[in-house]
């Protein structure tokens, strides 16, 4: 099959599924709060697209009332639950749960556990990547968050071809989108795409959801690309991956994405990659316990 | 404060029991160390940090944290006292099967990349060198682990391990190869059964034919003449060693083990242990869980 009518064939099959979610009326109100600064954001706005969804609303009291942040007292109204939360962990809450309610976690073929460790540890890493570059940290986090998105597609619309991509992957400990494009001939970067167009998403995180395993091919917004490119890599050898041990090496400066990387932030050279990566350990515990209060160990847990 | 015990490396990363916060003044500690040792205890080891302070604290009898950062860097002892504070940080990594992420990467990763590049070889040969073997619970680790790839991946290969340590008395200890209950603690039942016999009922003794791959001789790692003689090593482990010398020795120790190993080689240090940027030839390479240094291979044009 040609790219072409493969590109058609996913674009009609993810078009054509009925049970292809359309974007949740929230999540475009939601990027662009996540978009700006966060003196920008008003506190109002956030506290309406909370209270907008009264499953969502529940879970965001339930995780401020969690150990996790040790408060005092539990918040009882939905402005204290934000105020005490934090803007910033507020809308990782509301995003994480408005994706997971478009696409119910049911008879996935890829632990909902494992994806959404592995999908806000990439936020984290490429947050923490944006800062010591100087770089737009609160795209990035957003690209992070965003960019595996394909796999909910494959979830839905490719169920039983996902399955088999994923147990081959684990079988051969081989990255998940070699084994996509082994059996299936496409992988989520594709389906990813399909979606994020038919969502309009912005061009960039376009740009990051269809090319994050291929930089060097994007053909807007390069630099984003490869930083979610490498912090996507950096999370899979911090424990933050897709569930299974995955038998490769991760020569960073030799990878494509660094001279990208490099020529947009100078200050890359000097950055203590080591020191960085021990960080990321500390990363990984935070993600895990906010992983289990969203989903209040509902969802199986595989560590 | 509750302090949890040092427990083994383990896949997910588990944080301390919630005790009291901790005195910020141990991140500038932990800061401090890092800068002058290349240890670095992220935020869910601050607690071992925070562990080995306490016991020197009770030592030279200061009462706070605070006082104790003055002792270490205003005192006149202040030198002899990092060195022994390091020694305290570092101590419980003495055992066998230290690091499962490095054993995993050595024989999922590293291993089936030596034996295809070597295999046009006459001579089919691993060389490994435990630098700074101490009592002998690293290279004995790599022995076993070695050969339990000597009817797969290794057959038909010779294994050499090379075991050196600056001290006699370690030497001689590591000889022996009698361990008790800590020095096993991370050591199954079937490495157990397979390569150690009981000396009592509390000591193991490692089997004469796990002994035989190595050869254990005493040397200074600042000793040029000697370091030159070094050659043809496909993997260099030096744990918790470098972290005593000063920068300039560091370097140094550096350099000529990069000049000992073979290209397409491989160099690891302790687990939370930087080489920071002693060396800008080697690269550093990512593996799951877990980093090393390699040297990079000739063909590979990554010189």
């Amino acid at each position: 099959m040609s790219t072409t009518s493969l590109a058609a064939t996913i674009h009609e099959r993810v078009a054509r599924i009925e049970t292809m979610p359309s974007i949740p009326t929230i999540f475009l109100p939601l990027l662009k709060l996540l978009n700006l600064p966060p003196d920008k954001v008003k506190l109002d706005d956030v506290v309406k697209l909370v209270s907008y969804d009264n499953t969502i609303a529940a879970q965001c009291l339930r995780v401020a009332s969690s150990p996790l942040f040790g408060l005092s007292k539990t918040p009882d109204s939905i402005k204290g639950a934000v105020i005490s939360l934090g803007l910033r962990r507020v809308e990782t809450i509301l995003l994480t749960c408005c994706l997971g309610d478009s696409f119910p976690a049911k008879d996935w073929a890829l632990d909902p556990t494992t994806f959404w460790r592995h999908s806000l540890g990439c936020a984290m890493v490429c947050r923490k990547f944006g800062d010591m570059l100087a770089a737009d940290s609160d795209k990035a986090y957003m690209a992070g968050l965003l960019h595996d998105i394909g796999f909910l597609v494959n979830c839905i619309a490719f169920p039983k071809e996902f399955a088999i991509a994923e147990a081959r992957a684990k079988e051969e400990q081989v990255p998940l989108d070699e084994a996509e494009l082994a059996t299936m001939g496409f992988t989520h970067c594709d389906t990813g795409r399909a979606l994020a167009e038919k969502w309009k998403l912005a061009d960039d995180l376009v740009q990051v959801i269809a090319h994050h395993h291929v930089p060097e091919q994007s053909t807007a917004a390069q630099p984003l690309v490869a930083l979610v490119h490498l912090s996507d890599l950096l999370c899979r050898m911090s424990n933050m991956g897709y569930g299974y041990y995955e038998r490769r090496k991760l020569d960073l400066i030799a990878d494509p994405a660094w001279p990208i990387l490099l020529k947009e932030y100078r200050s890359l050279e000097g950055v203590d990659l080591v020191r960085f990566t021990f960080e990321l350990d500390e990363a990984a515990i935070e993600v895990f316990q906010l992983v289990s209060t969203i989903f209040g160990g509902s969802a199986k847990l595989n560590a | 404060m509750t302090i949890a015990p040092q427990t083994a490396p383990v896949n997910a990363p588990v944080p301390p029991a919630k005790a009291e916060p901790l005195d910020p003044i141990y991140r500038q500690i932990r800061d401090l160390v890092y800068k002058v040792s290349g240890i670095f205890k992220a935020e869910e080891k601050l607690y071992l940090l925070a562990d080995g302070c306490g016991r020197r604290m009770k030592q030279v009898a200061v009462r706070t944290p605070r006082e104790y950062w003055d002792h270490l860097t205003a005192h006149p002892n202040r030198e002899a006292e990092l060195r022994q504070l390091l020694n305290e940080i570092t101590i419980g990594e003495t055992c066998l099967f230290r690091s499962q992420p490095q054993l995993d990467a050595l024989r999922k990763v590293i291993l089936p990349e030596l034996v295809t590049e070597k295999t046009k070889q006459i001579t089919k040969r691993l060389r490994i060198w435990s630098a700074g073997c101490s009592t002998g619970e690293e290279p004995y680790t790599l022995a076993m682990s070695m050969m339990e790839e000597s009817d797969k991946l290794l057959k038909g290969w010779t294994v050499e391990i090379l075991a050196t340590d600056l001290n006699d008395r370690s030497v001689e200890t590591a000889k022996a190869g009698i361990y008790g209950d800590y020095a096993v603690r991370n050591t199954t039942d079937y490495f157990k059964r397979k390569y150690f016999t009981a000396v009592d009922d509390k000591k193991l003794q490692v089997r004469p034919e796990v002994k035989k791959l190595i050869t254990f001789s005493r040397l200074n790692l600042q000793d040029d003449s000697k370091m030159l003689f070094m050659k043809g090593m496909d993997l260099i482990f030096c744990c918790n060693v470098l972290i005593y010398f000063d920068g300039t020795s560091k370097a140094k120790v550096v350099d000529h083990f990069y000049s000992n190993l073979n290209f397409g080689g491989y160099f690891f240090l302790g687990t939370s242990e930087s080489l920071m940027k002693l060396n800008d030839k080697f690269h550093l390479v990512h593996f799951p869980g877990t980093i090393a240094y390699w040297k990079p291979s000739l063909k590979s044009g990554k010189l």
